[in-house]
This record gives C-alpha cells, structure tokens and sequence, in this order.
C-alpha cells in the first residue's frame, strides 16, 4: 500500500470515527441521564482525534509548502487548487458556524426572560401559600395534642402516643426530651423503628421556644408536614408528627417545585448550556474544516498528479530520456488521454531515436570499417574539400609523407610543402592537375627526400554527393620506389642472367683451347716463343676464370633462389664463419650476444650473407684493418629479432652513396663484381629481414643485419629509408 | 473501655485536626476499629468548605454528588490483584426551594435527610459512624495491608452542560488528598 492510499484511509477513518463520536456527543446531550457519562470520554476523544486530523493536515500542507519551495513539478498547481477547494469550503461553513452560534445562544437565551423567572417564583410562592395553610393547621393539631395528653409521666404518654397518632391520622408520631433522646415513637409501618431524625437546628428552635412546621418528603415520594412542638407543661418533651400532604396537594406541590428546580437549575447553567453548544458545534466545525482541508490538500494533489506526471516526464524528455512512460490513466478522462497521447508520443520519439541510434551506428561501423581498409592500405588515401582543404587521410599517406598528415585536417593542402619542402612538387603538380583535370586524373611523381629518391604514383577523382554537386577529391597515391627499383633489379637480373648465359657459354671452349695450344706448342716452340705462349696462354686461362667467376657471380645475383629454411642458431653460424678467418693478417673480433637464439632461414644463403659481409668489412679496412663482429637481441611492437652488425675501421660510406650501396655495381673498389652487397640485400629481404648501411659518429662503416626470430616472426619489408632511400656507399 | 480495649487490637489511627486539606475535604479524624459482629468499621469526621461557585450551584438547585471511596489491598499485591475492599459511598445533597431544606440522598440506600442548614447537612454529610469496611476473618492476618481513603465531588454526576468547564475550572475540583495507612490485622 503506498503511502499516499495509507493517508487516505487514514483520514477516511479518522472523519467516520469523529463523525460518530460527534453524533454519540449530540445524542448524550440530548438524553443525559442514559449517555451522559459518556459525554466526557467522547468529548476527550474527539478533542485527540481533531488533534490527530490537524497534525495529517498539518503534514499534508507541509508537505506541499516543502514542494513549492523545491518547485517540484505540480506543486504550485497542487498550491493553488487546494487554496482555492480551501477558501471555497471554509466560506461556507464560516457563515453557517457564525450564525448557528448567534441562534444558539439568541436562542438559549431566550429560554429565559424575566415573565418566565416571576412566574416561577409565583408559582413557587403559591404552592408554599397552600402548603403554609395546611402546615399552620396541622402544627395547630399537634400543639393540642400535645396540651390535651394529661398524663405527667414520660412513660405513660409514651403508652399513648400510638393511640395520638392514629387520632391525628398522622404518618409517625415521636417524642423525645429535650436533649433530643427518644422516648417513643409510632408509625404506620410497623417494621420502621428509628424516627425521622430532626436537625440540631430544628431541636434548637423548638427548644428555643418556637415550634417547628416544615415539609418533607417521605419515602414514597409525598410530601410530609413536619410539626415539632415543645411541650408548654414543662415536661421537658417535644412531639414530632409527621402528616401526609392531601395527595392532589402534595402532587402538584411537587410538579412546580420540580418545574421551579429545572428552571433555575438551567437558568444558573446557561452560560455551561451555551458553552457545551458552542464546543459541540466548534468540534463539528473543526473536523468540517480539517476534513475539508485534508480533502482540498488530497484531491490537488490527486487531480494535478497526472499533470506534475507529464510535467516530469516532459522534463525527461527534453533531458533525452525517451523511453519515458507515464502510467496509464485509470480513468478516460482529458487528463487521461493526455496522459495515453504523451505516452504514444514518446513512443514514437523513441522509436525514431532508436532508427536514429541504428544510423548512426551503422553510420559509424561503416566509417570505421572504411577507416579500417583504408588504415590497412598501402596506398596512401587523402580526401579533399571543394576548396582543396584537407578532410582526412589514412596512416598510410603518413608514412608515405613522414608526417601525421590526419593532424592537418582542414587545412588547404599547401600545408603539406610548408611542412616539408621537398613535397612541393607533389603538393604543385597535385594542385594543377585538380584545377585542370575536372574527372579523373593520374600522375607519377618524383620526389627527392632527404632519405632519397622516392616516386609516388598519384591518382584523383571527384567526390561526388549529388550530380552536378561535388564535395571535393579523394587522392590515392602508391610510393613505387621500391617497385621500380625491384623492376630495376629484375632487368639487371635479366640482364646479368643473359649475359652470363651468352658469355659463359665460349669461356670453357677459349679456356680449353688456351690449354691446348700451351700443351701442344710450348715444348715444340723456340725457348724465346715457348715464353711468349706460356705468358699468353697462362694469361687467357687466368683471365677465363676470372671472367667465369665474375659470370657465376652474375648468375647468382640473377638466379631464382629457393630457400631451405630451417632453424638456425644465429651465434653458432657466426662463430662458423668467422673461424674461417681466424688466423690472417687482419684483426676480427666478435661480440656474440644472441646465444642460442633461433631463426628460420637457409644456413648456406646465411653464410654467404656473413661472407659477403664480412669480406667487404675486410677490404675496406685495408691491411691492418680491424673488423668487429656483433650480434644482439631486440624486440619491436612484441617481435622479437636477432641484429647482426658488421663494423669496420675504414674510410666509412661515401655519403652521397649510402643509400644506394646495395644497389648492383654501386662500388667504389677496384675489384669485385659490385654485386656483394646487392646479393646480401637481397638474400636478407628474402628472410624477411632488412639491412641497412650507416657510418658511426665514431668513424669507419657499418652494416646491420635484422632478421626476425622464431617466435613472432614477421615478414619485414626492407627498410626503405634504410637500404633504398640512404645515399650510395662507394668504396 | 471494653470496645476500645479490643479494637486497639488491631489498629486505630486518630487522625489529627490539622488533617488533609486539599480543595475543600479535609479529615478531622478517621478510624477503623473492629465491632461486636468481627467486622472493621470506619469512623470518620470529615469537614466539607464549599467555596461560592459551587454553593451558588447548590442553591440554585444543582444536586452535587460526593464520593467517599474506600479502597484496601495487600501492600505486597501484584498488578493485577484485586483489591480486599472497594467501596464507593455515594451521596447527593441538594436544596429544596419547596420546602427551603437542603436534603441529603443516599444512593446506596435511598435514604433522604432533610437539613434546615447547609452546613447542618454537610455536617451529617461528612459523619462517618460504624461503616462496615470488611470483615476481619476474611484478611491474611501475617499480611499488610494499604487502606486508602478519599473524598470527592463527583464532577461526572453534575448535570451534563456543566461538566466540560468543571473539568477545566478549579472551583469545582472539591477532593481530599488521598489518607492511607497501612494496616496489620
């Protein structure tokens, strides 16, 4: 049960039990000998039940000056309405309670007035009239009885007093002396022993010399004379008698006195008779007025519910709190179809949110999704406003530029060559080629970095929203740097395969040849020539196999290589190698720092790798050279790899050739094939790994070798800025 | 003498002039003194001082009813233990313009006295002589007992529209203090 059902009951109760005990008041004062012991209690009850209605009213409007202070939505409302019931119900009753008092003591009063007060007293004084009358008689009778009883002797009047009392037809007779003892006594009712017992006061009149007559009233109700007489023969007696007042006499004696009773009796409590009306009344007022109050304070605030509901659940709404219901109206009224159009609406409204929500969710998932493709593109994605200015742009177009080109959103693209110079082209041949070409267009740009040579293939179109209408452009472009340079070194490949091919082929028949002449003419021939034919042929053969050499260095380069991978201790191949040059002229050193490390890759394309390395670490640093040999462990964005360094103390890369010293023929010694580095590259972009060149603040040359380990190994792009952006080596 | 000498057997408490005093009632003097037929009687001399509210009440013709309530129980009695005696003697006294007397009324027995004097009838009023308390066979005499007297006017008696302000003024708030004493039988 809520609170507010509680009240009402409570007050329900209340006002039927006051109602009652209103009525129960009303009844006692209107028959007071049956309820009037009632009156009190029920008096004292209504007062503690109007007491308890004041304080549920005195709550209640606590209540609602507490709201209206909060502004709590319908309390005003709620104020006003209760005000309004009040001020209607108290009008009314104000009036009735005002003018039911004036009539009830107007009324009250007019009950009494001076004729009717003379008049009671007259017929008080008349009655005591005819009574006097019959109460002179009879003192009269008892003063002659007493006279005429001859006897001297206490005992003997005693004797006859039965026979006195019969004679005088009076209800008892007594005697007594003077100091008020008993002598004797008579009465009509045998079993009656004791007199009417008369008062020092009366014994004292008597005494005094002054008979006493009054009225009494007897057992049965009569009036009785009362006569006592003293005794004037100095007998020291006094006679009671008492003599029953002549019925019709005695009844109508009693009727007035009665009347006379109740007339005073009310006349003296008019003032309590219109107090106790004024309380009645007031009571009835008060639970009229609480209970009004209550009412007025109960159905406010029942009727503008509904309406401080809506208020707060409009509140909620604009707050965006769309699935806001409001309980269903009980009854089908205005308020009620408000209350059923407010729910629909917001119905309604949160279905249209709910679409809204989905849109845009699936808004977002595309958007993300797009972002996604285009995060994962290797090409370069940059959107642009119809005014040129940048929209947006992948990660790609970041690396592509080497700058956070997302951070330049929404600004022209001129931005770009501000930030780095060496874009300008891009940024100039872009902006032409949007100004001239209204579709599609398509350019290959090249682009000179500090990191090197860098071609980018670009392509454009229109963003179109509407036709006719376009937004701006999207820009795609491709960094084919590498791709030219791997066609690049698909045609030296080609070539070197071909020319090892064309030239292979008559090396063996000019080297055979060479041997078979030296064999058959050198010892036919005259000292001087045989000299002559030994030099010439010695020369042709030793040429022949540095050409046959040169040429399987070509084909190895161009040959098509297939890996037999397996795993392979990095330190432990190293230590192989470098055993082989244990013992020269020149000083190598190792500082092995990955053991027992494993990695995936061809022991013998490895070794050669190492060879190479090394063999060149070695010519470069001359004679007396000195050569050092490192590996270490490392880890990147949770892959872990394995790097091999080769350092050397001599003259260091040329830097204008650094990056491109692994390039074939790229060579500054003055033997070789310039193919050593070249293989080296290529076999390391073959194990997923990446090699670059660098000089050392500390001098000479250096070359790193990163290959992937086992666990987490990942394919490496060869690092571009790293082995096809870095200037040339020339040794 | 012989009287006195066997109720002294139990317990006689003189009360002294200067008795209670409360609005009104006051006991000149109380006693319980055990009878011929074994029963414990109460004797007392109580003085009744209307003040002129009420006396203009009286003679107005308003009956006023006043309550002598006589109550004993075992001093160790629990809560819920009856008391030995409970007795509530009730008398009206009331002016008759009739006859000019002031009549005393006694409910329990329908009795009437007539009284030329206002205070000749509170004087018979407050004369207490031989009332029956309870009979000493029927006490625990290893037991003590509390006897409580009090004397009042009966507001609830007086005609209904007068009560409410009766209850609410002091005029009519006509009591004795409570006289108790305790009593080994």
């Amino acid at each position: 049960m809520n609170s507010r059902r509680f009240d009402m009951l409570a007050a329900g109760m209340l006002v039927v039990l006051l109602l009652a005990a209103l009525h129960m008041i009303s009844a006692a004062v209107q028959r007071s000998e049956d309820l009037g012991q009632w009156f009190m209690p029920l008096l004292l009850f209504s007062v503690i039940g109007l007491l308890l209605l004041f304080a549920l009213v005195g709550w209640n409007l606590w209540q609602l000056l507490r709201d209206y202070r909060r502004r709590v939505a319908g309390s005003r409302l709620s104020a006003r309405l209760s005000v309004m019931f009040l001020v209607l119900a108290l009008m009314p009753v104000s009036v009735v309670y005002f003018y039911s008092i004036r009539f009830l003591s107007s009324g009250i009063d007019s009950w009494f007035d001076l004729q009717v007060d003379s008049a009671m007293e007259d017929a008080l004084d008349l009655s005591k009239l005819s009574l006097d009358l019959h109460k002179r008689e009879r003192l009269k009778l008892t003063e002659n009885l007493l006279a005429a009883i001859e006897d001297t002797s206490q005992t003997a009047i005693a004797l006859n007093i039965n026979e006195l009392r019969k004679t005088a037809g009076a209800v008892e007779m007594a005697l007594f002396n003077v100091q008020g003892k008993v002598l004797a006594l008579s009465h009509n009712n045998a079993e009656i022993l004791l007199p009417t017992p008369p008062d020092s006061g009366m014994v004292q009149q008597v005494v005094g010399g002054q008979n006493y007559v009054g009225v009494a009233s007897g057992t049965d109700g009569r009036l009785l004379v009362r006569c006592l007489a003293l005794d004037r023969q100095e007998r020291g007696i006094v006679l009671q008698a008492m003599y029953p007042v002549p019925e019709s006499l005695s009844d109508l004696s009693q009727n007035v006195q009665n009347a006379y009773e109740t007339y005073r009796t009310r006349a003296y409590m008019r003032s309590q008779i219109k107090f106790t009306f004024a309380l009645s009344l007031s009571l009835v007022l008060l639970l009229g007025l609480f209970a009004a109050a209550w009412g007025a304070v109960f159905t406010a605030r029942r009727l503008v519910q509904p309406i401080s509901d809506i208020a707060e659940a409009t509140r909620a709404v604009a707050e965006g709190d769309y699935d806001k219901q409001l309980p269903p109206p009980r009854v089908e009224d205005e308020l009620g179809f408000l209350v059923s159009s407010f729910n629909a609406m917001t119905r309604r409204i949160a279905r249209a949110r709910n679409a809204l929500e989905d849109s845009r969710r699936e808004l977002l998932t595309q958007h993300n999704y797009l972002e996604t493709v285009l995060a994962g593109l290797s090409s370069g994605v940059m959107a642009l406003d119809s005014d040129g200015r940048i929209q947006t742009a992948n990660r790609a177009a970041d690396q592509i530029f080497g700058l956070s080109v997302s951070e330049l959103e929404s600004q022209p693209l001129q931005v770009l060559s501000e930030r780095n110079e060496a874009l300008k082209p891009f940024v100039d041949r872009i902006s032409e080629s949007l100004r001239r070409v209204m579709g599609e267009g398509r350019a290959e740009i090249t682009l000179y970095r500090g990191t090197g040579r860098q071609v980018l293939l670009c392509r454009h179109a229109p963003l179109d929203i509407d036709a006719g209408e376009t937004a701006g452009h999207v820009l795609v472009f491709d960094d084919i740097t590498e791709l030219v340079k791997a066609q690049r070194d698909a045609a030296w490949g080609e070539v070197a395969r071909r020319l090892a091919h064309e030239i292979k082929n008559p090396l063996t028949p000019i080297q055979l040849s060479a041997e078979r002449l030296r064999h058959k003419y050198l010892g036919k021939l005259p000292a001087d020539d045989s000299k002559v034919l030994d030099r010439a042929t010695h020369t042709i053969v030793q040429q022949v196999e540095a050409m046959k050499a040169m040429v399987n260095d070509f084909s190895d380069y161009a040959k098509p290589t297939r890996l037999q991978v397996e795993p392979v201790q990095v330190d432990a191949l190293l230590s192989e190698v470098l055993g082989l040059y244990e013992g020269g002229s020149q000083h190598v050193t190792t500082r092995l720092e990955s053991p027992g490390l494993m990695i995936e890759a061809d022991p013998v394309r490895l070794r050669q790798v190492f060879h190479n390395l090394i063999k060149n670490a070695l010519e470069a640093s001359g004679a007396s050279g000195r050569v050092v040999v490192s590996s270490c462990v490392g880890e990147e964005e949770g892959n872990g790899f394995v790097e091999i360094a080769v350092s050397d103390n001599g003259p260091g890369f040329d830097p204008d050739l650094l990056g491109q010293v692994f390039e074939p023929y790229v060579t500054s010694k003055t033997k070789g094939t310039g193919l050593g580095l070249a293989i080296v590259k290529r076999i390391v972009a073959e194990h997923g790994g990446l090699v670059h060149a660098q000089n050392p603040p500390e001098g000479g040359g250096r070359i790193v070798v990163r290959l992937p380990a086992m666990s987490g190994r990942r394919e490496f792009d060869v690092d571009q800025d790293a082995v096809g952006g870095v200037a040339g080596h020339a040794r | 003498m012989q009287l006195f000498a066997r109720t002294i057997a139990i317990l006689t408490l003189l009360a002294v002039s200067t008795g209670l005093l409360a609005d009104g009632v006051s006991f000149d003097r109380i006693a319980l003194t055990l009878g011929d037929d074994d029963y414990i009687l109460l004797d007392a001399d109580i003085e009744f001082t209307l003040n002129d509210t009420v006396d203009e009440a009286l003679r107005n013709g308003v009956p006023l009813t006043f309550e002598t309530h006589v109550q004993m129980r075992r001093v160790k009695a629990w809560i819920w233990e009856r008391d030995v005696v409970e007795r509530r003697l009730r008398t009206v006294l009331q002016y008759r313009p009739l006859s000019g007397l002031y009549e005393l009324r006694n409910l329990q027995g329908d009795e009437h006295i007539s009284f030329a004097t206002r205070d000749a009838a509170l004087g018979t009023l407050g004369r207490i002589v031989g009332m029956p308390v309870v009979e000493r066979k029927t006490l625990d005499l290893d037991a003590e007992y509390l006897v409580r007297i009090n004397v009042r006017l009966d507001i609830e008696a007086l005609p209904l529209p007068m009560r409410p302000l009766a209850y609410i003024k002091g005029d009519w708030k006509i009591a004795s203090e409570p006289w108790e004493w305790r009593l080994r039988p």
